[in-house]
């Protein structure tokens, strides 16, 4: 846990004095991502810096784990948390395992104890030990620096992580990988992490909550969506941008949105003419085809008309299967692109899980629109 | 060639005078490593300590050197060592402080300073810093300052003959003083051939302490 009471963050004295951050007060709570958000010179990686004291703070507190990193020692402050910057600064003179191994050194953990720990770490950030621990960090591609920037971080298990626009410097498609990588590990891992962004779609991918900052003021510290859905004043609303509601169909999981319980469902084997009764009955403009809990296709009375086969048969395959945890944006994508007004969702054996449409999607923005005026 | 035939006639003084060239030029820069790569990695640390050092250590490098022998033979002739390889010595260390100095300031000053961050946010210290990164980094750039004094010393140390220092100077003011242009030949080529063969040893090591992920 992480407790910022009240810091402010002067630079230089007098009528040069610049206020870098003004009286801000938030947690960081256990197990929590935090993305510090705003443009540059708003103040988010000075509020980074002060965490671990790379720079001093002029006023409040800080605490880390309760205790007031003031009355620690620098070195064994910084010991305990990881640091991973946007430079990357691995050291060109050691080798990747070398680089990954200086905390764990600095701690003077036992040498079999340091080198299990090297390969545990290549492997949690996808990079083969075999191939990468004895190289040096200029043989590496940007993407595959960062990765081990961040094993490094992670070394010595620390509770928490500071990162300073880790993935800044990353092309756009290696980011997006390995954004989604540490989001994967940052599951099982369960950090309390601190992480300057300057950039509004990756905060709403990272962070379990977003402070955002101007001009040095905390203005609004909040999750994803309600910074989305609820923005505190126009500067907010100005930096999440006017299509908002867009990027939250980036962040709603297909399994809010979905149907569980699609009724429009055919078994396969059912016999074409059953079906098509049974679809004018209830006014079906399509059907689900089902086989074994599996969606094979969709089917509509047009393609039943006239026909004798079973279902199963006649199905027109579907163009793209959905999972539970995607975007309700990647939904709506395929939903447009395949002129399809619903689609499947299945789960992780392949089973259908429920059906997404554009009610559906609809209803669920709507719905988080009506829990903003409850608050 | 009279070339050939001196240096064989004068094969064991010409031995001698290069093994005491080599003598002098090695000692004066063992000297000015010790003080000038601690001085070069402390003032990295101040600005206006740094700034007064170079400046001091730039006014030594103006003086020529036929002018310090003369300085310092008043001040040296009180212990009695005006004349001999004392004020050589002495010399030496002074002129090779400027570019190790330098050297070393400017290549631990030119260390990335993400890779700074990066250290002290992990919680390494100052001196862990500098043992890990900034001076295994710096190495090859202290280096290259070592080599530039060890090839200036050689010539300088040549200089040195006229205070009685010894070394392969000595052929050349001798071979003036008798107009024997042999001996001056002698002299010059020998102090010439010493200075190529070191820069040769010394980028030869410059590629060997480099460190291997520098040299990808």
């Amino acid at each position: 846990m992480i407790e910022y009471e009240s810091v402010t963050k002067i630079y230089g004295a007098g009528s040069k004095a610049v206020t870098a951050t003004n009286n801000v007060t938030f947690t960081i709570e256990d197990g929590e991502s935090a993305v510090f958000l705003g443009p540059s010179g708003c103040g988010k990686t000075t509020m980074l810096r002060m965490t671990n004291r790379l720079e001093s703070i002029t006023r409040g507190t800080i605490k880390v784990n309760g205790e007031d990193i003031m009355s620690m020692n620098p070195q064994q402050l910084r010991l305990g948390m990881g640091y991973v910057i946007q430079q990357i600064g691995l050291f060109p003179n050691k080798t990747i395992a070398e680089n990954i191994a200086v905390v764990p050194r600095m701690l003077r953990w036992d040498k079999a104890r340091i080198k299990a720990r090297i390969d545990e770490m290549l492997n949690l950030v996808n990079l083969d030990p075999g191939i990468y621990r004895d190289r040096y960090p200029v043989e590496l591609s940007g993407g595959q620096q960062q990765r081990v920037g961040v094993a490094r971080g992670l070394a010595a298990n620390p509770s928490i992580l500071l990162m300073d626009e880790p993935f800044g410097a990353i092309d756009p498609i290696n980011r997006d990988q390995i954004q989604d990588e540490f989001l994967r590990l940052q599951g099982k891992l369960k950090k309390t992490i601190a992480f300057v962004s300057h950039d509004i779609h990756e905060a709403i991918k990272m962070a379990d909550k977003i402070a955002i900052f101007k001009d040095g003021l905390l203005v609004q510290y909040d999750t994803p969506e309600a910074i989305l859905m609820r923005p505190a004043n126009k500067f907010v609303s100005d930096f999440v941008g006017a299509d908002r509601a867009l990027k939250v169909l980036g962040l709603l999981r297909i399994r809010d949105a979905m149907n569980p319980a699609p009724k429009n469902l055919l078994q396969a084997n059912e016999e074409a003419p059953q079906a098509l009764r049974m679809m004018e009955e209830r006014r079906l403009p399509f059907a689900f085809v089902i086989r074994n809990s599996k969606p094979i296709g969709y089917i509509t009375p047009k393609n039943l008309k006239y026909e004798q086969g079973r279902v199963g048969e006649l199905a027109e395959k579907f163009p793209e299967t959905l999972g539970t945890r995607e975007p309700v944006r990647d939904a709506l994508a395929a939903m447009l692109m395949h002129d399809l007004s619903a689609l499947p969702v299945i789960d992780d054996n392949g089973d259908l899980a429920g059906a997404i449409s554009y009610r559906n999607i609809q209803k669920s923005i709507l719905e988080l629109y009506t829990e903003d005026q409850d608050d | 060639m009279n070339l050939i035939t001196f240096l064989q006639d004068n094969y064991a003084q010409t031995l001698f005078l290069t093994w005491e060239h080599i003598w002098m030029v090695s000692l004066s820069l063992l000297i000015a490593m010790a003080i000038g790569i601690p001085a070069g990695i402390v003032i990295t640390k101040n600005k206006v300590l740094a700034q007064k050092v170079l400046g001091g250590a730039n006014v030594i490098m103006t003086v020529p050197s036929i002018a310090l022998f003369g300085l310092m033979l008043p001040i040296l002739a009180v212990i009695g060592h005006g004349l001999g390889k004392v004020p050589a010595v002495i010399a030496l260390v002074l002129y090779s402080l400027l570019p190790i100095i330098r050297n070393t300031y400017i290549a631990i000053k030119n260390v990335d300073p993400a890779l700074v961050d990066a250290g002290r946010g992990m919680g390494m210290s100052k001196f862990q810093l500098l043992r890990e990164v900034e001076i295994p980094l710096a190495v090859p750039v202290i280096l290259a300052g070592l080599k530039t004094a060890a090839v200036m010393n050689i010539g300088i140390a040549a200089i040195a003959a006229y205070v009685g220092a010894g070394g392969l100077g000595v052929f050349i003011q001798q071979g003036i003083a008798r107009s024997h242009e042999t001996m001056i030949l002698a002299g010059a080529l020998a102090v010439s051939l010493l200075a190529i063969i070191v820069d040769l040893a010394m980028s030869t090591l410059e590629r060997l302490v480099t460190p291997k992920g520098l040299k990808l």
